[in-house]
């Protein structure tokens, strides 16, 4: 019984007394809730004295984004709340960088997912309530207000409505005027071609200050692949065949092109574009620091360069002559799920949400382009020349049609991400595009007949 | 120790009793915590599952597909099992390097070992981030350094060739948090056995070889097993630097785990992914477990011998 | 010190008295340990140079190491956007009940597998290793399955409850800790009479401050630095821990790097003053000699 071990024990005691107290803890931020609730609660019963109203909950997660902080969406909450006094919103605001984990486990365990949220990726659709009977019940929901193509890819869904689209983005490229100024080249017009573009980056860039004159796509993405042809497509549209579009004349063009780009010298290897991250931001970072005369950006940062107040100018990517133009532009697909208790409710909140109302507030506290184009007319700077261009970007013909569709696009994408390494990398010729695009057809082939069964075509 | 229980004595039957209490805590929790979601993992790995359909059974087809037709199964296999034999013999030297050179007893030295902990403690993401700047081939530090003594620094990340060992040079630079582990253990040396060693005039080398090394063999065995463990676990440097690139010489195994669970939707194959992965890294640990029995020294065991 | 060694040669010339030697080692010591040192630091260097810059200067050519001008407020802004300090405080609760629970339930499975005999006890041993290997990501659905059906979703419980069934990599690093101890020890004190928890927490306990105490700056460390599962469980924005806190300057489009640098910064500082001063009882107890003489 010597005191050191006497009081080893008297620590451990302490310790159980101090976890036991702690855990009684910790149920504090569950406990909080009610707290919050009560003012929320008090407005309608002062305007609504007489009537005894029952107020259902509805939990909403959400993201923080540069288009609408966590802030803007807390008050817009409340606005709907003043406005609808049954309805309380739980508002739970996510990173970005983990919305779509946290959704994959709520949805894959089936239990304990969000009444409303975004259903961004086309997989969870299943999961999401068909909204079809409450449209239909709505006499003042019309969905002929959004952009119709968003309507067609972000709502529609195996012939059910499985969402509303929020807001509108899209890709272009921006261009740096004092660089082009500087160097007395003309600016890009929006009919310019590939063979443009590949000019202007040799023309704009100067090894001695690290200046390149634009940016090399990552991966074969759609809108420039497009842009070549109909053809120019990882797998037929019927979602059968890899085997001529893969390997089309039309795709070996487009890769043709990255590997011309490669090879030029003028555009920063991978290496030099994710110097601060893979978070997709290395674009923006060189383009803001002037380093890229040209960058494959979007809305998002466009206004970031008017913040900045950058001299730029803004045009859709570059096409093919004589081919259709594309652009590749999104919108985000927000839902209510399946497992919902309180449907009409949810309803009520989304429609609200993705509504006029909803995405006016989000604009005009925010910086969310809206797709319901007349909202989007109200912008506080339609008129300024940088929104007439993203809003001329908008018009062209969205390759995301082609996306929900094909939700086995980015398996494929995998399955031939050995080429387009191999091309950035400068480890083929120029002439061996064709023969290694046709090599990986079968082990594309595959990859297509295991995922379209499971996935869908 | 593999006896049976009518054959212990009351005394053995005591002792065991009080074995079973002390574990239970552990026990409880695996029922409650880790039994379910393995047995549910199972389940999953016989079935075809895109998380938001409900699962169709498809018996053994998983692992099937996964060993006669899988080239991607056999990438990831083929790298992991690389970079486990290129970062565990790393670690564990320069883990016992750091160790032994932050035992000195010095002045100042509480500082030194905090600085070292440093990269330890700074989490996934950031330090990846930190990486890619390091490593990036024209305006790098590494590469600027390297070029000052007349050597091109190769791509790192960026080259197929490099890309692993880049990952590998990572991992060794947060040994920091290892290093503390074989601290503890160099303390549990009984002081006296030096000091005899010094009287019969060994050395430093001596000592090192005939006295901290195999005292140490117990911290080394846990750092080994764990290392492994981590290393056929690696993911977040693929996740946040490489996405498996370049040509998928960084494709690891848990890194083509999550593609398949969560932007393939293939969660079924998935599953059976996993379970693979355990079933390799526990018959590794058994074999590492019989072998420790010729290398590791207990105390205890000697006490009981 | 008749054993010749590389490092040596270069000062066993006669006149230099051993206290010179002695000097002059420490001095190399020194220099290569600081050499290494600031190798170690240039990552934190570089983050603390990045933390100070305009938003848009820190990609600008050629690369600057000092910002021209210093934004500091870039500090003062970090910790407001969000509230950075209410998510440190959430975090360093639950790194004390993670400590405690672990405390309490590592000691005791430990010494179970370490010292005491009973049939099985190998097949344990190697389930709870095998525990270990599981990939986070495979139990994190049926998790949240238990965790809804219990109720307890939103709350701290699945963030804590953990602990005190005892984390496998804690149980195995204070086993074999455990197993290092003479034998002698206990058949001692058995003979006097103890029983099994006397022995646990009178004798072998006392002796296992190094374990603890890495128990302690390990589970500060991942308490602190952990994403996915505060993330998953978690829903209140005000219970969210640092690491949940810090993923929101990583926006949608593209992050602020300089906030999120200043950020990521203040967040280590709690777990490298525990560090510093903890370090102490890493390095003291029975033996002081380590590899010197």
């Amino acid at each position: 019984m010597n005191k050191k071990n006497g009081s080893i024990l008297f620590l451990l005691l302490s310790m159980v007394l101090i976890a036991s107290l702690a855990l009684g803890a910790c149920s504090a931020p569950a406990a909080e809730e009610p707290v919050a609730e009560e003012p929320a609660a008090e407005e309608p019963a002062a305007e609504e004295p007489a009537e005894e109203v029952e107020v259902v909950t509805i939990e909403w997660w959400t993201v923080a984004s540069e288009e609408y902080t966590d802030q803007v969406q807390l008050d817009m909450a409340k606005a709907f709340e003043a406005e609808h006094p049954n309805i309380k919103v739980n508002v739970t605001i996510l990173p970005e960088s983990g919305f779509s984990e946290k959704m994959n486990t709520a949805l894959g365990a089936g239990e304990g997912a969000p009444d409303i949220a975004f259903f961004w990726d086309s997989n969870w659709f299943p999961e999401a309530l068909d909204l079809t009977p409450y449209i239909e019940a709505d006499a003042d929901f019309d969905p002929s207000m959004y952009v119709e193509g968003f309507w067609k890819t972000r709502a529609l869904w195996n012939d059910t409505i499985v969402g509303l689209p929020l807001g509108v983005g899209a890709q272009f490229v921006m261009y740096n005027k004092d660089v082009f100024d500087e160097m007395g080249v003309a600016y890009p017009s929006d009919d310019w071609t590939t063979d443009d573009y590949l000019d202007l980056v040799v023309q704009l860039t100067d090894p001695e200050i690290k200046r390149w004159g634009g940016d090399r796509p990552r991966r074969p993405y759609r809108a420039l692949w497009f842009n070549y042809g109909p053809n120019a497509r990882l797998y037929s549209d019927d979602s059968t065949t890899v085997d001529g579009y893969l390997n089309s004349p039309e795709s070996v063009a487009g890769y043709t092109w990255a590997w011309d780009l490669v090879n030029s010298g003028s555009t920063p290897t991978p290496a030099d574009m994710e110097v601060l991250g893979t978070e997709g931001t290395g674009p923006i970072d060189l383009f803001m620091a002037g380093r890229l005369a040209m960058a494959t950006l979007n809305q998002g940062h466009m206004l970031n360069a008017v913040e900045a107040g950058i001299n730029f100018g803004v045009v859709p990517e570059p096409g093919v002559a004589g081919n259709e133009r594309f652009v590749n532009a999104w919108s985000l697909t927000s839902s209510v799920w399946k497992g919902s208790e309180h449907p009409q409710e949810a309803w009520t909140f989304l429609s609200w949400w993705v509504g006029p109302e909803g995405q006016r507030y989000l604009m005009e506290n925010g910086n969310l382009f809206p797709s319901i184009p007349s909202v989007l007319a109200e912008y506080k700077d339609a008129d300024a020349e940088y929104a007439q261009a993203f809003f001329k970007v908008l018009e062209l013909t969205q390759v995301s049609e082609w996306r929900n569709p094909h939700p086995c696009n980015s398996t494929l994408l995998r399955a031939v991400g050995d080429v387009w390494d191999k091309i950035m990398l400068g480890e083929i010729g120029r002439d061996e595009i064709q023969a290694e695009l046709d090599a990986m057809v079968p082990s594309a082939q595959d990859a297509l007949d295991e995922c379209v069964p499971r996935l869908g075509g | 120790m593999s006896t049976k229980w009518r054959d212990l004595s009351p005394k053995e039957r005591r002792e065991a009793v009080d074995g079973y209490l002390s574990i239970s805590p552990w026990f409880i929790g695996f029922l409650l915590f880790t039994l379910g979601p393995v047995l549910a993992t199972i389940y999953f790995s016989l079935t075809e599952w895109t998380l938001t359909r409900p699962p169709v059974w498809i018996g053994l087809e998983n692992y099937v597909r996964m060993f006669t037709r899988d080239p991607l199964f056999l990438q990831a296999l083929k790298v992991t099992g690389n970079f486990v034999l290129l970062s565990v013999p790393l670690k564990l030297v320069f883990g016992l390097g750091l160790a032994l050179l932050l035992n000195l007893k010095l002045k100042g030295m509480n500082f030194y070992r905090t600085v070292f902990y440093i990269p330890a403690v700074i989490s996934g993401v950031a330090v990846s981030l930190m990486w890619i700047w390091l490593l990036q081939p024209d305006t790098g530090v590494v590469n600027t350094l390297l070029e000052l003594v007349g050597i091109e620094g190769p791509n790192w990340f960026w080259d197929p060739d490099w890309a692993l060992p880049s990952v590998a040079l990572m991992s060794v630079w947060s040994v920091g948090g290892s290093a503390i582990i074989y601290l503890a253990g160099l303390q549990n040396i009984p002081p006296h056995l030096y000091e005899a060693a010094n009287i019969d005039g060994a050395g430093k080398w001596t000592s090192f070889w005939k006295i901290t090394l195999p005292l140490l063999t117990p911290t080394l065995f846990f750092q080994l097993i764990v290392e492994m463990i981590e290393s056929f676990k690696v993911f977040t440097q693929a996740f946040v630097i490489t996405k498996g690139g370049p040509l998928k010489a960084t494709y690891f195994y848990l890194y083509y785990f999550y593609e398949e669970a969560f932007q393939n939707f293939n969660m079924g194959y998935a599953s059976a992914l996993a379970l693979v992965l355990v079933v390799i890294i526990m018959t590794a640990t058994i074999i590492l477990n019989y072998t420790s029995k010729h290398w590791v020294y207990y105390e205890s065991d000697a006490g009981r011998a | 010190m008749t054993t010749p060694t590389i490092s040596k040669s270069a000062y066993k010339t006669p006149w230099i008295s051993p206290r010179t030697r002695q000097w002059l080692g420490n001095s190399f010591t020194y220099l290569g340990m600081t050499i290494l040192a600031l190798l170690f630091m240039i990552p934190i260097i570089w983050m603390f140079s990045t933390s100070l810059k305009a938003r848009w200067e820190i990609f600008v050519w050629p690369p600057q190491w000092f910002p021209e001008t210093l934004h500091w407020e870039n500090y003062v802004e970090a910790f407001t956007r969000y509230p950075m300090g209410r998510f440190m405080l959430n975090s360093g609760f639950l790194v004390i009940i993670n400590i405690i629970g672990e405390f309490i339930s590592v000691p005791l499975i430990a010494y179970g597998f370490a010292r005491l005999r009973f049939p099985g006890k190998n097949i344990f041993f190697v389930v709870m290793l095998g525990t270990m290997m599981i990939p986070g990501h495979v139990k994190l659905i049926p998790l949240f399955s238990i965790y809804h059906k219990l109720g307890l979703l939103d709350t701290y419980w699945p963030l804590i409850l953990p602990a005190f069934f005892g984390n496998p990599f804690f149980i195995f690093l204070m086993a074999q800790y455990m197993r290092t101890i003479p034998r002698d020890l206990d058949e001692a004190a058995r003979m006097d009479g103890a029983g099994t928890w006397t022995i646990l927490y009178r004798i072998i306990l006392p002796l296992c401050k190094p374990p603890l105490t890495i128990i302690l700056v390990y589970t500060f460390w991942w308490t602190w630095n952990e994403f996915l599962h505060p993330l998953i469980y978690l829903n209140t924005f005000d219970s969210f821990p640092v690491q949940l806190g810090l993923a929101f300057f990583k926006g949608r489009y593209s992050v602020e790097w300089n906030l999120f640098m200043a950020a990521t910064l203040v967040s280590i500082i709690p777990v490298l003053i525990l560090y510093f001063f903890l370090q102490k009882h890493l390095i003291g107890g029975i033996a002081s000699v380590g590899l010197k003489g």
